[in-house]
């Protein structure tokens, strides 16, 4: 069902991709950004997160959109793990987050969680996973679980764009391209964006990593249990 | 930046340090422990800090598997399959 | 034509029952009263800020749906009549008939939750019309995601307090804009063309929600 020999094609690219970005990320020299200084260079690590989360979100949507297409239950296995391994992306993202805010704007202040726009979509997407989870620990049946989490899931994905629009309009942001802030452009040296771009390329091409990996257990669990939930 | 309104929130009880604020990011508390290390070297442990908490997590999500990984394992001894694939 | 008899078959079988036991209306509205009160004691005899109003406001709303809407797909399967339901009325015009029959259930609780909150927090409504609105088009929208939402917990094994946990997260996007709007009706000054775009964002919201409501519900109505 997975095609080992490109699996571990695509990793060993991957892991060695990572390593010259982790590399490039220190080594080469940034612009001095006043307040950020060298934790402009989190830009690398932090921000990929986000995009990271997003990627996993698609990925997630559209194998439970072939759950109801299909009634397969590997589809609902891919599915579930990529909304796992994106929920561990967007914890990662919002601790990174939340160190980065603490020793820039926040220093000498105790505010270690501000209401930030893109803070509060990471926070609900992560409540709908864990209401996506609940849901699937009360469904029994294999197939009955897959179908009824699938219909979930997709119904949230309809309801979080909406987000993008509600919610910058009620609260500042932190993030560059909000009103009031630089846009991206503006901020970012073209030598940053030289690692920006592999960077998030490396951390989805990780989360691909971690993702089939699961994939690869939960399909082992169901030849074994016939009950694929991991 | 629109950042800049939070801090000042913070300090509205004092006004008098107003003109400090609108210069420059200085603390109204005095720097804690903790933020005199992460501040040193132009802010580098900060990086460190962001590169730990993702390294971290990781390392969590690799034992998790493993747990995971165990207990299939157990199933499927009990099972009695025979591992001739080498699993 | 026989799209909306079979809805309007099962809106009238639903409210049949319900005039029969009133059990859904008086849990409803025993619900927002009690929260009501709790609110009005535990705020005293603070003057509460138009923000604050809209907010508690609809939370109580929107607590009363999680907890007084979800049986309406429970209550048929324990009654044993869902398989008579699956066999002789199509799923869509099952979900609609359920759909309006929460809808004018929510709108019972909005007249409650409005006129009590009024006489017990002091609230002054300056754009009547602006506020009817906002809590009709809101209600819309709750009640098509509660509709689905109903009928995905009927098929769980333990059915508890699943549907707080997963309505909740869904509707951020429609409370956010919903007590924006709820407070410009209430403080004069903004009036009704700063509300436009959260009235838009709440009937596109509703719009989208039903839609694809509609288009799920076949996957959960059917084995």
């Amino acid at each position: 069902m997975i095609n080992l020999r490109r699996y571990t094609l695509i990793r060993n690219v991957i892991l060695l991709w990572m390593s010259v970005v982790l590399c490039a990320a220190f080594l080469l020299g940034i612009p001095k950004i006043n307040i950020l200084e060298h934790t402009a260079r989190n830009l690398y690590f932090h921000v990929p997160m986000w995009f990271t989360m997003m990627a996993a979100v698609f990925v997630s949507a559209y194998h439970s959109f072939q759950v109801l297409r299909s009634g397969d239950i590997v589809r609902d296995i891919r599915a579930l793990q990529a909304a796992r391994i994106g929920a561990f992306f967007g914890v990662l993202g919002l601790l990174t987050g939340i160190v980065w805010s603490k020793f820039t704007w926040y220093v000498g202040t105790d505010v270690w969680w501000n209401f930030d726009p893109r803070q509060s979509m990471v926070s609900l997407q992560l409540l709908i996973y864990g209401a996506y989870f609940v849901l699937r620990g009360a469904l029994d049946d294999p197939s009955k679980r897959a179908r009824i989490a699938a219909v979930y899931n997709l119904f949230a994905a309809t309801t979080t764009p909406f987000l993008l629009y509600v919610i910058p309009r009620q609260m500042d942001s932190l993030h560059p391209g909000a009103e009031g802030n630089p846009a991206f452009s503006e901020i970012t040296h073209p030598i940053m964006r030289l690692v920006f771009y592999p960077a998030i390329i490396g951390f989805i091409g990780m989360f691909w990593i971690l993702y089939t990996q699961r994939v690869r257990m939960a399909l082992i669990k169901h030849r074994v249990t016939h009950d694929p939930e991991l | 930046m629109a950042a800049t309104s939070v801090p000042q929130e913070v300090q509205d009880a004092s006004t008098a340090y107003d003109s400090v604020w609108a210069v420059a990011n200085i603390p109204t508390q005095g720097l804690s422990g903790m933020e005199q290390v992460m501040l040193s070297h132009d802010k580098l442990y900060v990086v460190l800090a962001v590169v730990l908490i993702i390294w971290i997590g990781i390392v969590i999500l690799l034992l998790r598997n493993d747990a995971r990984l165990t207990s299939v394992e157990r199933t499927i001894e009990e099972q009695g399959i025979p591992s001739d694939d080498g699993l | 034509m026989t799209w909306i008899r079979g809805s309007w078959a099962i809106l009238q079988k639903d409210l049949r029952l319900e005039m029969r036991s009133r059990y859904a209306v008086n849990m409803l509205l025993m619900f927002v009263l009690s929260s009501l009160l709790l609110i009005a004691f535990a705020v005293g005899q603070e003057s509460v800020g138009e923000r604050m109003q809209s907010a508690l406001l609809w939370i109580v709303i929107l607590f009363s749906a999680s907890i007084g809407l979800g049986r309406s797909f429970v209550a048929e399967e324990e009654r044993g009549t869902v398989l008579l339901l699956q066999l002789n009325v199509p799923g869509s015009q099952v979900f609609t008939g359920k759909l309006i029959f929460n809808f004018l259930l929510l709108l019972a609780v909005d007249l409650v939750a409005l006129v009590v909150f009024a006489l017990l927090l002091n609230m002054v409504i300056e754009d009547w019309l602006l506020l009817l609105f906002s809590l009709v088009l809101g209600s819309v929208g709750l009640a098509g995601a509660t509709t689905l939402l109903a009928a995905i917990i009927a098929r769980a094994s333990n059915k508890g307090p699943l549907l707080p946990v997963l309505l909740f997260p869904l509707l951020v996007p429609l409370l956010l804009s919903v007590v924006r709007a709820s407070r410009a009706a209430l403080d004069g000054g903004l009036g009704l063309s700063r509300a436009l775009p959260d009235l838009q964002i709440i009937g596109l919201f509703s719009g989208v929600v039903i839609t694809a409501a509609v288009v799920l519900f076949e996957y959960v109505w059917y084995d």
